[in-house]
Parts: C-alpha cells; sequence; structure tokens
C-alpha cells in the first residue's frame, strides 16, 4: 500500500500542474516554483516529487510534442487524477475549517480574502 | 533557435554521466528538460553559468526513484544492491567469526592509517603557511642571490638607505617595508612597564619595522589604522593579546610603555593589531616604527646590511623582470655609493650577486634556503616524513594483502561451493573486493579515532597544535575517497588469487597455496622487514648524531656557566657593583660581561676584515665580531693556543684575539701582532689565537671569529665552582634582588641553552623513533597473524613429528627457521640501503658521526629479536600440544 497523504511540497507541486495544465512538465513545473515562491528547486527533486505522486494516484502523464529547443526530444505532461484533485479538496476542507476555528480569525476581525473565493 | 549553434551546448560529460545511471525510461523526457533549462539560463545569464547550473541539475538527479537498477546477467530479478547486500552479510560473519584475526588485520591497518593521517596533517599545516593573504601573490622579500662555482647563497640583509630608492625608481612597487628582527636596539626581548607602572615585565617578540608593513602583510587592526598605526616617531603596535594584558577593556591607543628603564626606549601605542596567525612565518607580539629615527636602527647608511625588505608589487608587475632592473640600478647607481661606503669587494659582487624576490608564501619553509636568521620549517623534513608515511602504508596494505591470502584455505570450500552454484569468475572477484572494501572502511573509522586519540602526543614530539578538521567539508568524503582506493588496491591480488580456485580441488580441500603464492607472500614480509630495519637504522643514526652533538668536546666550558640576563636595564655602575657583589660570593669563581655567548640566542655581528699590510690586494671576508671584557676566555674555559688574554693596560683598546679558522684562514703563520683592519678602518693588533669553539650550531663548521676588548650591557655569565646549582642561584639572587629590586632575576644554564639549539633534531630524532615503533608493530601483527596461520597449516605434520619422536625443542626450531630465514634476508638488503641513505643524510651535517657496525648490529638483531618473540608464542604452543588431541579429529 502507498501512503496516500499529501505532504506540503507534494501539494505545491500539485496544484502548479493544475495551474500549467497542458504545460505541465518537470522543467516548467520547477521555473513556476522558483518565480511563484522565490525558492530555488531542482528539475531533479521536482520529478522525483512528480514520480512519487504517480505512485500514490494523483497524477497520471503520457508523453507529449517534442520541440527544438529540447533537442527534438519529447516531453512528459502531467494531469491531476480524480483522486488528485479530491485530496486537494480535503486540503483545502481541512485548513479552512482550522482557520474557522481559530477565534482571532473566526470572529471576523481580520479580513481574510481568499476564503470568499 | 540557439541550439543551433555549436558552441552552446549542455557538457558532454554530464550528459554520459546522466546517461550512465539513469533509468532508461526516463532519458528522453530529463534530457529534454535539462537542455530547455540550459538554454533558458544561457540565455538570460551566462553560457558558464549554464553550464555550471546543467551539472548542478544532473548531480540533483541522482535519486532513487530515477536511477537504473543494475541487472545481473542471469540472474532475473536480482539487482547489484542485493549482491552486494550479500557480500557485506558474508563479510561480516567472516569477520565476526575469527575475532583474533580480524581484530589484528584491521587493527595493524588502522595504525598504519593513523600514522599517514597524523603525517599528512603535519605535511599539510607545515606547507600551509602563508596563505592567508588576500594578495599574497604580490607580496615578497627581497634576497641577495650569491652564485659563484664555490656554491650558491641567499640572504635576505640589505642596506637600509635602499627603502627610498626602491621607492623612486620602481612604479611597480606598490610599498617596501624594511623589517629589523635580529637583537639589535630593543628588537628581540625587553623588560617593559606601563608609564605609570614600576614594575618591569619580561616580554618577547620585539621588531622594528616601517609603517607599511602593516599595509603589506594586510595586518588587521583592531585599534588605530594600518596607514597610521606606526607613522609617529617612537610609536609602537602590539598585538591584541598585549594589548588585554596591559589595558584589559580600553583603548590602548596613546598610552605609552618605558622599555628597560630607559627613558629614551618609551613609546606610544599608536594601533593594536590581531595576533598573528599561528600559520604566518613572521612572529612577534610588538612592532615598533623604524620611521622617524635618531639613533640606531632606521639611520644606518650604506655601509651596513641590516633590514630585511618586504615589497608588495602592483597587479601588473613582472617579478622576473624586476629582479633584472634592480641589477640594472645597483650596477649604474648603488655601486658609487657602496665604494663611498668603503666596500671592497665590488667586482666580485657585480659579478656574482644578483637580487631575488622570494614569494611569502616560500617564507616558512623558504625552499630557496635563504638565510634569515628565523625558524623555519624543514622542507627535507617534510619529504622525509612524506615517504616514511608512505612506507607505513605500504607496510600495513601488504599485511592486509598477506592475511587475506593466507586465510585463503578457509574460504577455498566457498569459493569452490559458490562456483559449483553458478558464480562466475567475475562476480567473485567483486565479492572479494567488497569485502576487502569493508574491511578498509572499517580501518579507517578505527584509524580516524587512532589519530585522534594520539594527536596530543604528537602534537608535543614535532611541537605543533595541529586538530583534525572533522568539519571540515573536503576531510571526510577525502577519507571515504582514500578508504575506497585502498581497499580496492589492497583487494586486487587476494580476489584474483581466490577466485582462481578450482571448484573440484577446493571442495575436497586440496586446494593448497602453491608455491608461487608462497614466494609471494614471502617477499612481503621481506619487504615489511626490510623497510622495518632500515627505519631502526635510521632512528639509531639520528640518536647517535645527537648524542654526539650534546657531548661533543666544544672548546668551552657548557656545564658550570649560567647566564644572568636582562641587565641592560641597570645602569654600567650598578652592573659593575653586582660583578663585583658576585665575585665575593664563595661559589663564583668567575664573572664577565658580555652579550657575545657561543649558544643561539645572543647578540650576533659579524665585520668584514683585511690584514692591513695586504690591503690593496686582499679583500679579506667577513667574520663574527665580539667584544668580550678580560674576563671573558676565563669564564668560558676557553683556551689560547698562542699569545695573551687581554688585560686592563691602555693598549689593549687596539688589541684583537681571533680563532685559528680566522687565522687559517688569512693564512698568518705567526698571527700575533698583524695588524688587521676592520671595515671601518678600525686597527687592531692581534695579541692572542683562541683555539677553535663551536659558537655556531654544531650542523655547520667554525666560522673565523674576532674578539676585541669592551663590556656587554645585557648579559653577565658566571662560571661556578660547584655542582650545587639550585643553592647558587639563590645565592645569586639574593644579591640581585639588593642590586634591582623592581625586577625579577632572569637566567638561563649554558648547557640548557646549548641543548635547545638542536631541539629540531631532537624532534626529527623523536618522531622517526615513534615511527619506526609504529611500522615495527604493523609488520609484527602481520608475522604473528602469519605465523598462527601457517602453524595451524602443519598441526597434522608437527603432530606426526611429535609421535615419531621430535623433541618440542627440534619442533620450535623447525617452526621459527623459515620466518627467521626471511627476517635474515631482509636485513641483507636493508644494512646496505640503510647505510647509503644514512651517509647521505650525514653529509649534510658538519660533525658528523661515522656509521659504525654496532648501529647495523644492533638493528638487524633487534628486529630479529623482535621477530623471534612474534613467532615463538604460536610456535611453542604448536610444539606443546598433545599430538592426540589433533590426530584424533582426523
Amino acid at each position: 500500500m502507498k501512503e496516500t497523504r499529501l505532504g506540503d511540497f507534494e501539494e505545491v507541486i500539485l496544484l502548479l500542474v493544475g495551474i500549467l495544465d497542458q504545460e505541465a512538465y518537470a522543467f516548467k513545473i520547477a521555473e513556476e516554483f522558483e518565480s511563484q515562491t522565490q525558492r530555488s528547486v531542482s528539475i531533479g527533486a521536482v520529478h522525483s516529487t512528480l514520480n512519487r505522486l504517480g505512485e500514490k494516484g494523483f497524477l497520471t502523464s503520457e508523453m507529449g510534442e517534442s520541440t527544438a529547443e529540447r533537442g527534438g526530444r519529447r516531453k512528459r505532461i502531467y494531469s491531476i487524477t480524480a483522486s488528485g484533485q479530491r485530496v486537494l479538496q480535503e486540503s483545502r476542507d481541512f485548513k479552512v475549517s482550522l482557520w474557522n476555528q481559530f477565534p482571532a480569525f473566526a470572529s471576523g476581525n481580520l479580513k481574510i480574502e481568499w476564503l470568499n473565493l | 533557435m540557439s541550439n543551433n549553434n555549436p558552441h552552446i551546448n549542455p557538457p558532454k560529460l554530464a550528459i554520459r554521466l546522466l546517461q550512465g545511471f539513469i533509468k532508461d525510461e526516463l532519458v528522453e523526457e530529463v534530457l529534454g528538460d535539462l537542455e530547455e533549462k540550459f538554454h533558458k539560463t544561457a540565455e538570460n545569464k551566462t553560457l558558464k553559468k549554464a553550464r555550471k547550473n546543467y551539472w548542478y541539475q544532473v548531480i540533483r538527479y541522482i535519486r532513487p526513484f530515477a536511477i537504473k537498477k543494475f541487472k545481473i546477467p542471469g540472474f532475473p530479478g536480482q539487482t547489484a544492491y542485493d549482491m552486494y547486500k550479500h557480500y557485506l552479510k558474508i563479510s561480516w560473519r567472516n569477520l565476526v567469526r575469527s575475532k583474533v584475526f580480524s581484530s589484528i588485520k584491521i587493527g595493524g591497518f588502522a595504525i598504519g592509517i593513523a600514522a599517514c593521517i597524523l603525517i599528512a596533517l603535519y605535511i599539510q599545516s607545515e606547507a600551509g603557511y602563508d596563505r592567508h593573504y588576500t594578495e599574497g601573490d604580490r607580496i615578497y622579500r627581497v634576497a641577495n642571490n650569491y652564485q659563484s662555482i664555490d656554491g650558491n647563497d641567499m640572504w635576505v640583509n640589505l642596506h637600509g638607505p635602499l627603502k627610498p630608492v626602491l621607492e623612486e625608481n620602481f612604479p611597480e612597487i606598490e610599498r617596501v617595508s624594511r623589517v629589523v628582527l635580529w637583537r639589535w636596539g630593543n628588537a628581540g626581548e625587553n623588560h617593559v612597564r606601563a608609564l605609570n607602572s614600576r614594575n618591569n615585565i619580561y616580554e618577547e617578540g620585539f621588531f622594528y619595522a616601517d609603517p607599511e608593513l602593516l599595509e603589506i602583510l594586510e595586518i588587521p587592526m583592531i585599534y588605530g589604522s594600518q596607514e597610521r598605526a606606526l607613522t609617529g616617531p617612537n610609536s609602537i603596535v602590539i598585538s591584541k593579546s598585549k594589548a588585554d594584558k596591559y589595558f584589559p577593556g580600553q583603548n590602548p591607543v596613546g598610552e605609552q610603555f618605558i622599555l628597560n628603564d630607559t627613558p629614551e626606549d618609551t613609546y606610544t601605542i599608536g594601533g593594536v593589531m590581531e595576533d598573528f596567525p599561528v600559520n604566518s612565518h613572521l612572529q612577534g607580539d610588538f612592532i615598533l616604527t623604524l620611521a622617524e629615527r635618531t639613533t640606531g636602527p632606521g639611520t644606518t647608511g650604506w655601509c651596513c646590511t641590516n633590514y630585511t625588505y618586504y615589497l608588495k608589487l602592483t597587479e601588473a608587475a613582472d617579478k622576473v623582470a624586476l629582479e633584472e632592473k634592480m641589477v640594472a640600478l645597483r650596477d649604474t647607481y648603488l655601486i658609487d655609493k657602496f665604494l663611498e661606503a668603503g666596500m671592497t669587494d665590488v667586482e666580485d659582487l657585480q659579478k656574482h650577486q644578483s637580487y631575488y624576490l622570494q614569494p611569502v608564501k616560500n617564507a616558512y619553509l623558504n625552499p630557496e634556503n635563504i638565510f634569515d636568521g628565523q625558524v623555519h620549517g624543514s622542507h627535507d623534513l617534510l619529504w622525509i616524513f612524506g615517504t616514511v608515511a608512505v612506507i607505513i602504508l605500504i607496510i600495513a596494505c601488504l599485511n592486509f594483502i598477506n592475511l587475506s591470502t593466507a586465510r585463503s584455505i578457509k574460504r577455498a570450500k566457498e569459493v569452490g561451493l559458490r562456483k559449483v552454484v553458478g558464480s562466475v569468475r567475475s562476480s567473485l572477484i567483486y565479492q572479494y573486493l567488497a569485502e576487502s572494501v569493508f574491511y578498509s572502511i572499517l580501518s579507517v573509522a578505527a584509524a580516524a579515532v587512532v589519530a585522534f586519540l594520539a594527536l596530543p602526543l604528537f602534537n608535543s614530539i614535532a611541537d605543533k597544535t595541529l586538530v583534525i578538521p572533522w568539519t571540515s567539508l573536503w576531510f571526510l568524503p577525502s577519507l571515504l575517497i582514500v578508504a575506497v582506493l585502498i581497499g580496492i588496491l589492497s583487494g586486487l591480488y587476494p580476489a584474483f588469487y581466490l577466485s582462481r580456485f578450482n571448484p573440484i580441488e577446493a571442495l575436497k580441500g586440496r586446494a593448497t597455496s602453491g608455491v608461487k603464492s608462497t614466494f609471494f607472500r614471502s617477499s612481503m614480509v621481506v619487504f615489511q622487514f626490510t623497510a622495518t630495519v632500515i627505519l631502526i637504522i635510521g632512528a639509531l643514526v639520528m640518536h647517535r648524531q645527537f648524542e654526539h652533538y650534546m657531548n661533543k668536546s666544544l672548546g668551552f666550558e657548557k656545564e658550570q656557566v649560567i647566564n644572568l640576563l636582562r641587565v641592560n636595564t641597570l645602569d654600567e655602575t650598578e652592573r659593575d657593583v653586582l660583578k663585583e657583589e658576585l665575585l665575593r660570593l664563595s661559589t663564583i669563581e668567575s664573572a664577565t660581561l658580555g652579550d657575545y655567548l657561543p649558544v643561539a640566542g645572543a647578540a650576533i655581528t659579524n665585520f668584514g676584515f683585511q690584514v692591513e699590510e695586504r690591503k690593496a690586494t686582499d679583500p679579506g671576508f667577513e667574520a663574527a665580531r665580539w667584544r668580550v671584557d678580560e674576563d671573558y676566555l676565563n669564564t668560558m674555559s676557553m683556551e689560547l693556543i698562542a699569545g695573551r688574554n687581554f688585560s686592563k693596560r691602555a693598549s689593549d683598546k687596539e688589541a684583537i684575539i681571533i680563532n685559528e679558522r680566522m687565522a687559517q684562514q688569512f693564512a698568518l703563520e705567526d698571527p700575533v701582532g698583524t695588524w688587521l683592519i676592520d671595515m671601518f678602518d678600525g686597527r687592531y693588533q692581534v695579541i692572542g689565537v683562541v683555539k677553535d669553539f663551536h659558537f655556531e650550531s654544531l650542523v655547520t663548521s667554525v666560522r673565523p671569529l674576532a674578539m676585541v676588548l669592551g663590556k656587554g650591557q645585557s648579559t653577565l655569565s658566571v662560571k661556578v665552582k660547584t655542582d650545587d646549582m639550585q643553592g647558587s642561584i639563590a645565592a645569586i639572587s639574593d644579591v640581585w634582588t639588593t642590586v634591582k629590586s623592581n625586577q625579577p632575576i632572569r637566567y638561563s644554564f649554558m648547557n640548557e641553552r646549548f641543548a635547545l639549539m638542536y631541539s629540531d633534531l631532537l624532534r626529527i630524532k623523536e618522531l622517526f623513533l615513534t615511527f619506526s615503533i609504529l611500522a615495527i608493530i604493523v609488520a609484527c601483527l602481520g608475522l604473528f597473524a602469519l605465523s598462527a596461520y601457517t602453524i595451524e597449516q602443519r598441526s597434522k605434520e608437527i603432530s606426526v613429528r611429535k609421535i615419531l619422536g621430535a623433541s618440542v625443542n627440534r619442533i620450535f626450531t623447525l617452526l621459527a627457521t623459515d620466518f627467521i630465514k626471511l627476517v635474515v634476508i631482509a636485513s641483507l638488503i636493508a644494512v646496505p640501503i640503510g647505510w647509503y641513505l644514512m651517509d647521505n643524510f650525514l653529509n649534510d651535517l658538519a660533525n658528523r658521526i661515522d656509521l659504525s657496525w654496532p648501529i647495523f648490529t644492533i638493528a638487524t638483531l633487534s628486529a630479529f629479536v623482535i621477530a623471534l618473540i612474534t613467532i615463538s608464542y604460536e610456535s611453542i604452543k604448536a610444539a606443546l600440544v598433545n599430538p592426540a588431541s589433533r590426530l584424533r579429529s582426523e
């Protein structure tokens, strides 16, 4: 049995796969991660996580088309599976419920915009 | 597209590496991703960065998910990883099964490697001096370079007024600083008190320098600035530790020190510097300025060479070109100054002498052998110890090989069975290599611990403060690499040897080691003992040479003489009073005021001398020139072979006493009465010739020496009549306190100062001894295990012999002979090699000992005895065992 919990880094990567959609392959994801978080990451680390997410069943992948700057090599495009979407949803719901139990925030003293999305 | 450009491609080697380890199914997408990244980086940043990043990305792909599983051909489902796990398990079981054997194998190896670690650390620290400057490649010391058929000579001393000349004529010289390190003025040691204090405190480490030195050597300042700390007249820069000692918790800039109770020597602190790092060739705590001085250091003209020069060149400067330009300047300009100052051998100078700029990083080890009177590391010593380390390592590796093959019969059945169930030879080779690497890693780990434990001892012998750099990035990885390399190297022979066995023979128990492997094993033992005997010879020779120096009759008395130091804080009449008072003590035979002593750490002055009547034809030579009083020769028990001693006659102001060597060098048949002149045109008549005595290190030969009448200012030496040194010192101290109450007495025994001159030699001797003992231990561990093994092999033979009536004695002889034969062969090889090496070593020393047979006899005999003791334990045990118990199990 593979563990099906979602780590922090894994969650971010999973979300990035969703954001990038048809462009979700290891190099682009790593780049997007760097530009969104201002933290550096190696492609290998991202690839390893993508691989693990695939093993957990949150991602599927297939080979896409090749381009010239890749030396004519194809890329592997990842997409989120149904169980991947479910686990993201659960993670978000869980956090929202935690936020709601935090008195300072639940009483509405702080405006937290993204809760109303 | 950018990748059409053939020059913009990812590094090929990195691609090859990636393809080597990554799973086949990942190759395409990963190479594609990385190439995209590469082009992106190349566009946004630089090609160099992109290449570097490519390597980084490749390395970061070394992750379990991406790495190829190495399949073993013919074993589906099994990976190399599984096999190595199995090999390790088998190695561990073998290790545990024969604990004594394994611990000898690992222990011997560990001792050898520990010795190598220590030596490597030592070499690293000795070779790592003066690397801390940010612009170290632009810092130089200037040396005179004298080259002739008679030999080459380099020394640092140069003229004082050369500084402005260098500054004005060479734009490529950014800064010049002179330094005075020898005992002149207040350089060396002094008694110090802060202006408001009464108590004199003894301090060492004073030297003079121009203000520029702080900038040239990039000395970090805590208070004051590099540019200005030494510019004021009589300014001084002190180290942080001394500032903390005298002015704890405050900024001492502007405070004043008085040296030796002499008001003229009042110095104002201009700055506080960080202490010199331990790996700086220049050491000291007090820098006195040479700027704006009116007397002594800093004021001499073209007559005398008293200064060491440090230069900082500009970035564009060319060292060799500058050296040539300096010679050109000397020949066109300086020569006139030299002639004016009365130099006599100008032609010789122009013909043979040039300048040499020594990079500051060479200043400590000094491979150019530039004479500067400073403490240096020994270049030769590093080579000697490097060689010793390699030899010990080889002995240890041979041990390992030897012990592994010796066990071959035990492993033969294993090999046979493995082959029967289908193992191929290559995987057996892998197995034994893996096993040997496993042992070697264990040994290296143990060695690191041993080295750590032995470090304090090593530090005390080598007079170093080494630490094991556990936290350095390179240390542990390089240990690991060394472990793997040694493991593979020493595993190769056993691996090929063991994997060769014929399975049928092996399973029948008939695999024997064969003649060839016995020969191989024997030659390894011979090599080990040859190296060991040579090391013992080395240690013995060093010991003999050292003893020879210590006991050599020197031509003066060193056992009964005590030097009272730092009497220069007394004024002249006080010094005379002190001398008179001391002479009244019953234990004191004679006393002399003289700063020149025939041991290290005393004053040194050299003058050029000529015979007056040959003034025009003979340029003369340089000789040590001592100022001594009329009691000096008597106190030091030096012997006159002609003429008379100084007396209180007024005419003796022009008298001079020379040593035999000087008389010889002047080719004077009857020197007494001859008139000599010195480089300052002083005229002296020879009144006596003193028998040659060794006033400098015995490592060199006796130089010419001339003595003139004069009183010393800082040292008073007494000869005592009794052996009760403690009592004499107590009596002398009492007298001292009555004369000088604000300063504790400082004294030294002449014989101790003498021994100090040879501390280097003593250190070499002790290190050599230590490493020889280590080599012997490692070699003996090997021999012990080997004898145990061979005897086990022959246990049946021994039992049968015993039943047939052989005595214990006879069996012991039988067993021991085999090994003793090897040791004898080793000795026969070692003696001529050792003789040759040691003879070469000793040839560099004056007053060397002759190599005599006792040294070699002792070395061989001790190796012989040690070997005999090592093997007798197992041999006697085997000879005493009840034969029935052995044969019963058949």
